[in-house]
């Protein structure tokens, strides 16, 4: 198992916690909980090895895009990078929601 | 966004939402839910990355106005194995609804399976997690209807299809499934002519809900659809229960058994024609069950000589030969003792060598239940399992005649009898595998086991477990370094806390007259440190700190309750 720490400067507060995905194949699961600190620092740990740059990659470019303040933890197993920022998005919708949906 | 009111599939969903759409709308309140971050403790040290929930879903809320809990298993997260912490989430909650329910305050319980049984990374913390979990059902039962739904698509299988079988009514849906041995498990240990997993139609047509439901082996068949499913739970709720529990009805599925020629593979159509005609109550030919040795062929286990040298006897069973029983005066206390020996003449191909088959189970219930009811108003003996047991039978005939619900009657009736107050002592003198030792043994007040190489508890064998896990046996010999719960040695086991003891300096392959002296004693001991305590299972809890996570999640359920 590989852990990857990142933190990206941020500035827009967020109001609410959310809480995404599964630990499943090819899926990740994502705890994000607001911040007051001008940062967003992810936590990602994966079974898969090899390929930090990548996540660094992804999420550098996610939160150029999305701007926020943040504590993030991601529970990988095997997601590609488009999987990873679907949920993402769906993670930050979450949090800006008030209604909260049925997932699959 | 809105709920999508288009959608009703409840399959499609993740565990926490399916919860929630059980639930009457607005009124899912989770317990220990992801943030709170009680994942499992076993799975980083194997390199395997953890869910925040360890994937089950535990929930307060209403079912038709009423108070409910809703426990939900994530099946995409590890298969849905049940590991130290989702087994003590699922165990915990059952046991704070049976407190309620005690205390007068009704809590309507139900289960959502998705799960392929106990997690193997966590091995015997799964074997442990699953009795407690029966345990809690056996006795919530006495109070409330246990509810079931196995929507699919994995369905219940492993200890989770014997836990299964202990509700008082399960819901499943024609892609469902419901079996002790997967398909793929079968044709594996047992070959392809047994059970071809890769001829779908005739896996569903074995062990699918339409199947299962036709053949009294679950209750309701529903569509994957969310109002349907909501209004078969109800409709379990609203009435009140008539019939005993399956797992009850001892003299019922021997009757099914007795008119079955396990000679040939029957068909799945011919057991529906079969259950029919028992569930009508009409007579049913009895094939021949009682079989004499006929080839000479002998095999004299561990199991039968420690019976031998402990109940003094090698009474069988009437008519399932595999089993030995017998009462025993035990220092002034009576015990009646049982043993699962090989028949090398049973009418079962796949339960010749001392596994726990479909007549065992059942024989075993028999057993048991009789010592309850002829004890019901006086002194209750003492039950002592004498376990060595290799595995459960993996046979298509097994699952088609529901060798889950002869393994869930055989825990049952163990249950009881511990609840009822009968001292329950299992006495591990060799293999204690998995379902069957979940079966015999696993329910027992006090667990004592011979110090040998030869005792073992794992809950499936090396190579099976590594082909599965998909790691080599050197990596998941490894993995046991780490994990105890993952090996097979006695002394690992031993630091998980269930043991009451281990039994030092007898010789456990030939037992002498002072060697069965020294174990008799240390069984009456046992005996007695029963009758000064509880009669649950909670001496398990407090041997070591072998199950800290187990505590924790059970304090932290209590706290959110």
């Amino acid at each position: 198992m590989n852990t990857i720490h990142l933190e990206f400067p941020a500035t827009r507060r967020l109001t609410k916690r959310a809480h995404v995905g599964v630990v499943g194949s090819g899926d990740l699961e994502i705890l994000l909980e607001p911040s007051e600190e001008p940062f967003v620092k992810l936590t990602v740990r994966t079974g898969t090895t090899g390929f930090d740059r990548t996540w660094q990659n992804v999420l550098e470019r996610f939160f150029e895009e999305n701007d926020v303040a943040a504590n993030i933890k991601i529970n990988d197993f095997g997601a590609t990078p488009g999987v990873v920022k679907l949920r993402l998005a769906q993670a930050l919708e979450v949090s800006q929601n008030d209604v909260e949906q049925l997932e699959n | 966004m809105t709920l999508n009111n288009l959608k009703t599939s409840l399959v499609e969903l993740d565990a926490r939402s399916r919860a929630k759409a059980i639930l009457d709308e607005g009124t899912f309140r989770e317990l220990l839910g992801p943030f709170e971050q009680l994942e499992s403790p076993h799975l980083a040290a194997q390199g395997i990355v953890p869910q925040s929930d360890d994937g089950v879903v535990v929930a307060k809320g209403y079912i038709k106005g009423e108070p409910a809990v809703i426990i939900s298993i994530e099946g995409d997260f590890q298969g849905g194995g049940i590991g130290e912490v989702s087994g003590a989430k699922i165990a915990g909650a059952l046991e704070l609804a049976l407190r309620d329910n005690k205390n007068g305050i009704p809590v309507r319980p139900i289960l959502i399976f998705d799960t392929g049984g106990v997690r193997l990374q966590e091995a015997n913390y799964g074997l442990l997690a699953i009795a407690e979990i029966g345990s809690a059902i056996i006795e919530l039962r006495n109070y409330t209807p246990v509810v079931g739904l196995i929507p699919g698509k994995i369905g219940s299988f492993g200890g989770m299809s014997i836990t299964a079988g202990l509700f008082s009514k399960l819901i499943m849906t024609r892609e469902a499934r419901l079996a002790l041995n997967g398909p793929e498990v079968i044709e594996q240990e047992a070959g392809l002519e047994e059970f071809d997993s890769q001829n779908r139609q005739q896996v569903w047509q074995t062990i699918g809900g339409e199947q299962r439901v036709v053949t009294g082996l679950a209750d309701m068949l529903v569509e994957d659809d969310i109002p349907s499913m909501k209004e078969a739970i109800h409709a379990v709720f609203d009435k009140p229960e008539t019939e005993k529990p399956r797992s009850t009805q001892v003299a019922r599925y021997q009757t099914l058994l007795k008119a079955t020629d396990p000679s040939y593979k029957m068909q799945p159509i011919e057991m529906r024609e079969l259950w029919k005609q028992i569930a009508e109550g009409k007579p049913v030919q009895q094939t021949s069950a009682f079989h004499e040795p006929k080839n000479g062929e002998t095999s004299y286990s561990r199991g039968q000589r420690w019976f031998e040298a402990l109940a003094g006897t090698s009474s069988k069973h009437a008519e399932v030969q595999s089993i030995l029983w017998t009462d025993k005066g035990i220092g002034g206390d009576r015990a009646r003792f049982i043993a699962v020996i090989p028949n090398p003449n049973s009418r079962f191909p796949r339960a010749r060598n001392g596994e726990v088959g479909l007549e065992e189970g059942w024989a075993i219930a028999e057993c048991v239940r009789e010592a309850v009811e002829e004890d019901r108003h006086g002194e209750k003996r003492a039950i002592v399992a004498i376990v060595d047991v290799p595995s459960q039978a993996y046979g298509y005939r097994e699952e088609l005649l529901g060798i889950h619900l002869s393994c869930a009657a055989a825990v049952d009736a163990y249950a009881t009898a511990r609840q009822a107050g009968h001292p329950v002592i299992s006495l591990i003198v060799g293999k204690a595998i998995s379902g069957a030792f979940l079966a015999h043994g696993m329910q027992a007040n006090r667990i004592l086991a011979l110090n040998d190489e030869a005792v073992n508890v794992h809950v499936m064998s090396k190579q099976s477990a590594a082909r599965i896990t998909r790691r080599s046996i050197e990596e998941l010999e490894k993995a046991t370094e780490k994990v105890p719960a993952m090996a097979y040695d006695i002394h690992s086991f031993a630091t998980l806390g269930a043991l009451f003891g281990i039994i030092d300096g007898v010789d456990a392959n030939t037992p002498t007259k002072e060697d069965s002296d020294n174990v008799m004693e240390r069984i009456h001991e046992a005996i007695r440190d029963v009758k000064s305590g509880s009669t649950g299972l909670e001496h398990r809890f407090t041997q070591n700190d072998g199950r800290r996570a187990s505590i924790l999640v059970r304090k932290r359920l209590e706290e959110q309750w």
